[in-house]
């Protein structure tokens, strides 16, 4: 397998080689001829093309069922039938393959939010992106009929013929260049440039329509981070209702009108009436028509928020029912501390996110009365509660000693991760470094433990090598400045379970004389403190993606994000290429940065792998930050009438879209 | 005449107090570091948006968070034109919010209502269950009957109003299958007005009528309480008792008449009272009022909504003052020649 790899890889060097002699331009290659443009021709057979297709291709039903919800307005006119609004090669899901039932329709799905921004959570939950996750975590086409990326460098998409948008105006690569054109690359839309996953090398993609039904994005280099952008719980919306927004756009309306209209809205420019109106994931403009399943229909400010069918929804089950099931959702404002005697009162029908194991009892007790259950999930998570030493802080005494491996790991090795985990998590959690989960694949045992067993011995020893060796009356460790070596740690207020972590790792560091001082912040301002290299160190949660592939960019572990607390200041001049914060210095570190270049320029998946691991051992080596215990179960309520909920799964943002992936529009009542 | 003279004078320190609040409001309201964006843009790139640092410049101008503080405040109570021309706070705009996306009236709107009805709920809650209660107590000093609604009045002031509201949301949940939280049941919340929907709404309002006005209820008792006892002991209720008056008619007439003062003289502190009085209560049951929004609105800078909501408040306890201080003229004539005299 791995030879083939690399004998496509070969051969497409060898093939942009040879039409480099040639001087034909890159484009050329990239050009379809009539077979491609139609969508079924093979592409060049020297490139290593990869399909992205269903995992399960099933036959399109002879005749579809609509939801009874529909029938009126169907009768009366005000929608076509049903096979009038599914594309031609509606995407038919294969439910008998994934242990799923076949649903019936109707239903109102009660959930709750805690404030009305959360409402983008509907976004994430309903997971409809142009190619997304399944299950095993394997990219699919969603939104698109097919994918074809080769070398990672040329992206074809191919749309569904008849494809609409929920207001029955059609899908088609208008709705993709006018969002290119118009949107990424205006200058009063996006005053500084496109998405960043247009750019590779400081090089915009190439967009060309070929026609109706397909775009094409093209780079001179592979851009691995493209289709794993667009199937993110947060994508990066690369298209957007034309028909819809046009009239809002200076290009397409008289500029005079379109300034009263903002002045109407109390906005300075026809740019700012655009952003607001141009609304794909927040769900804050019943207007914008969209191509989820679900469509809201409130406006905001109000307390029951009400998201109905979208008619014209793409997936099909194979006896040829148009998802969703479910006819409405009736999402509720309510206060956080009331989400668990809500569902013990039996008051929603789903609902996860907000609860927590505190309320497990509450949840229990409630169960045969309300007639719901509660699943407990692994929450996929480096570490529940991780510590990140700032490697880039300002003080210059902190700032060597936090850049010290052995002061890095003697922190870790003094913490004994089995009391954490008895404290904080019944003792069914996961101990060990902030690391992936055994569930990804990129996981290698020993990463888990290196450098975070229990072991004061060696702590002090390690400490004692680093040259903190006296100490102060009460037995606190010096800095060489003659400070005690007391650590501020930095943590969101709001997270209560990261401070009670934290005071016991205060009892564990006390044992090798180091003091801890628990600092609780708001979130902007830690955020802001780090992001200037103000903090020493920062506990928060772990990898927010602990269940990873290869194909995922490892930017977390990888000093390329400001928002990292472990090297903000690296981050930044990494993300600013150059222009704000400090280049990395530490050799491995150094190494790290190379690691994910070299990701992003690949297209060969073991290559990709090979990269991920030793960026992981790398990590764990170096003890970049402190892991704890993770596999903290989030307890999800589910109404007993509710089915196709899986009763195990795993709950994350990243990469799973918490119920994203396990796809929502199948959920089904019974009678 | 003097009282005219009186009002203009009251007038021109009240506009110049609420001169004072609203700069002071505004200038706390932007003290934290950062102002909505930044708040916002974390936010972005924890869910990992990295675009979002680059837009926060051009949003920042769009909103005219960039202006200097000074500007900001001038424009906001319309003192000078802002981005969009003459319109503040004098002028009758409400401005605008960043975190609903809408104009401050359409968030507050509907709230400041609801948080009208319950307060006032609760207001009439403890005067109809305070009153009696108190002259009870006061006539029948001593009495068991006195020593059992002291009793119960001291758990009402010491029990920690939140934990009382879940305690009785769960019981009243059990037993009568009221839904938890909120001023109606989740169903009615978009339906037009109908006698369900009253219904559902005077079934949701007992817990927090309870919870807010239980506290005030027992202190009320006691002050009352200790009020007519002063009286009750005066010379004149002697006298008047020597002169045949039935007791009804004497207590209610003299006694208990002079022992309202204090709470004319309260008026000024219950009108904000009953805009920002319940914002923990409201928290916890899960009340669509003003309070939830205020804490919010601060949290996330989210300066023009909780400024507005400040101001409003402000501006109650002013006029409230002014009513309570005219109502006590009018109605003790000691005030009056007290001030004729000086």
């Amino acid at each position: 397998m791995r030879t083939t790899l690399r004998c496509g890889l070969i051969l497409a060097t060898a093939a942009i080689a040879l039409c480099l002699a040639a001087g034909a331009s890159l484009a050329a290659v990239a050009d379809p001829d009539a077979s491609d443009a139609s969508g079924t021709g093979a592409a060049p057979s020297q490139a290593h093309v990869i399909t992205i297709a269903p995992e399960v291709v099933l036959p399109t039903p002879s005749s579809f069922q609509d939801a009874p919800m529909l029938a009126p307005l169907v009768e009366s006119g005000k929608l076509p039938p049903v096979a009038d609004r599914l594309p031609k090669n509606p995407l038919v899901v294969d439910l008998k393959g994934r242990n799923r039932e076949f649903g019936r329709y109707g239903g109102d799905l009660r959930s709750l939010v805690s404030k009305a921004r959360d409402l983008r959570l509907i976004t994430v939950n309903t997971y409809t992106r142009l190619v997304v996750y399944d299950e095993k975590l394997k990219l699919r086409p969603d939104l698109l009929a097919k994918v074809e990326a080769q070398d990672d460098r040329i992206f074809t998409f191919t749309l569904r013929e008849g494809h609409r948008w929920s207001d029955g105006e059609p899908f088609t690569a208008e709705d993709f260049r006018f969002y290119f054109e118009d949107i990424a690359n205006n200058k009063e839309l996006s005053p500084a440039g496109a998405e960043s996953i247009f750019f590779v090398d400081g090089k915009l993609a190439r967009f060309e329509v070929l026609d109706d039904l397909h775009v094409r994005y093209s780079w001179d280099k592979p851009n691995p981070l493209f289709l794993p952008a667009l199937a993110q719980p947060r994508p990066v919306f690369i298209y957007a209702p034309a028909h819809y927004l046009k009239p809002f756009h200076v290009r397409y309306a008289p500029p005079d009108k379109l300034a009263e209209r903002a002045a109407q809205a109390k906005l300075r420019s026809w740019a700012a009436l655009f952003n607001r109106v141009n609304d794909p994931y927040d769900n804050a403009n019943p207007d914008m028509p969209t191509l989820n399943a679900w469509k809201i229909v409130t406006k905001a400010p109000a307390n029951r928020f009400i998201f109905e069918r979208n008619p014209f929804f793409h997936r099909v089950d194979a006896e040829g029912r148009q998802l969703p099931y479910i006819d409405r959702l009736f999402i509720d404002l309510a206060t956080a501390s009331l989400f668990a005697p809500k569902a013990n009162a039996g008051e929603v029908d789903l609902l996860a996110r907000g609860l927590s194991m505190y309320d497990a009892p509450v949840l229990k007790e409630g169960e045969a009365e309300h007639h719901y259950r509660t699943l407990l999930w692994p929450i996929a998570r480096g570490s529940s509660y991780a510590l990140y030493p700032n490697l880039t802080t300002d003080d210059p005494v902190w700032r060597a000693l936090n850049r010290d491996q052995r002061f890095r790991a003697a922190l870790s090795l003094a913490i004994d991760r089995h009391i954490i985990n008895n404290a904080m998590m019944f003792g069914l959690g996961l101990e060990g470094n902030n690391t992936v989960m055994p569930e990804s694949p990129l996981d290698e045992e020993a990463n888990r433990t290196v450098n975070a067993t229990y072991n004061p011995d060696l702590a002090n020893d390690l400490l004692d090598g680093v040259g903190l060796t006296s100490r102060s009356a009460e037995g606190v460790r010096l800095l060489p400045d003659g400070r005690e070596l007391e650590i501020v740690v930095e943590v969101a207020g709001d997270s209560r379970d990261t401070i009670d972590a934290l005071q016991l790792i205060t009892e564990f560091w006390r044992d090798v004389g180091v003091k801890l001082f628990i600092k609780p912040q708001e979130p902007g301002v830690l955020r802001a403190r780090s992001y200037s290299g103000r903090t020493v160190m920062v506990a928060g949660p772990g990898l927010d993606n602990a269940i990873p592939t290869a194909e995922m960019p490892p930017y977390e572990i990888a000093p390329a994000l400001g928002e990292n607390y472990s090297w903000p200041l690296w981050g930044e001049y990494e993300e600013t290429r150059g222009k704000h914060g400090e280049a990395a210095d530490l050799p491995d570190a150094k190494r790290l940065l190379d690691l994910y270049h070299q990701w992003r320029q690949t297209s060969d998946g073991g290559e990709q792998t090979r990269i991920w691991k030793e960026m992981l051992r790398l990590n764990v080596k170096d003890v970049f930050s402190i892991g704890t215990v993770t596999r903290e179960l989030q307890p999800i309520v589910v109404s007993n009438r509710l089915h196709n909920v899986p009763e195990k799964g795993i709950f994350a943002f990243e990469p799973t879209s918490y119920f994203g992936v396990y796809r929502m529009e199948e959920f089904f009542f019974s009678e | 005449m003097a009282l005219l003279r009186y009002l203009l004078r009251r007038l021109v320190t009240m506009l110049l107090t609420l001169l004072a609040i609203s700069a002071l409001v505004f200038f706390i309201i932007k003290l934290p570091p950062g102002d909505y964006l930044t708040n916002q843009i974390a936010e972005l790139a924890a869910e990992g948006d990295q675009s979002s640092l680059e837009k926060a410049q051009f949003l920042r101008h769009q909103f005219g968070l960039d202006l200097p503080v000074w500007e900001q405040y001038l424009a906001w109570i319309g003192l000078m034109p802002g981005p969009n021309g003459w319109s503040g706070l004098l002028q009758g705009n409400w401005g605008w919010s960043f975190e609903y996306n809408q104009p401050v009236n359409a968030v507050v709107g509907q709230a400041l209502l609801l948080t009208l009805v319950v307060n006032l709920a609760a207001v009439i809650f403890v005067h109809i269950v305070a009153i009696p209660i108190a002259i009870y107590s006061a006539v029948r000093q001593y009495s068991i009957g006195d020593y059992l609604v002291t009793f119960i009045g001291y758990i009402g002031l010491a029990t920690p109003s939140f934990l009382l509201a879940l305690v009785l949301l769960y019981y009243l949940n059990r037993w009568f299958g009221i839904s938890i939280g909120g001023l109606m049941d989740p169903a009615y919340a978009d339906q037009a007005w109908s006698m369900e929907k009253m219904h559902s709404i005077a079934a949701h309002l007992i817990v927090p009528t309870v919870v807010i006005g239980l506290a005030s209820t027992a202190a009320m008792i006691r002050r009352m309480r200790a009020n007519l006892l002063d009286e009750l002991q005066k010379q004149y209720v002697v006298t008047a008792r020597a002169k045949g008056l039935s007791e009804g008619r004497l207590l209610l007439k003299y006694p208990f008449r002079m022992s309202l003062n204090p709470f004319i003289a309260d008026i000024g502190n219950i009108l904000p009272h009953l805009v920002s009085g319940s914002v923990l209560v409201s928290l916890v049951l899960n009340l669509p009022t003003v309070g939830p929004i205020l804490l919010q609105a601060l949290r996330v800078q989210d300066q023009y909504l909780a400024g507005f909501i400040l101001m409003f408040v402000a501006m109650l306890t002013v006029i409230g003052m002014l009513i309570s201080d005219l109502a006590l003229a009018a109605l003790d004539p000691r005030i009056r020649f007290a001030g004729r005299a000086a």
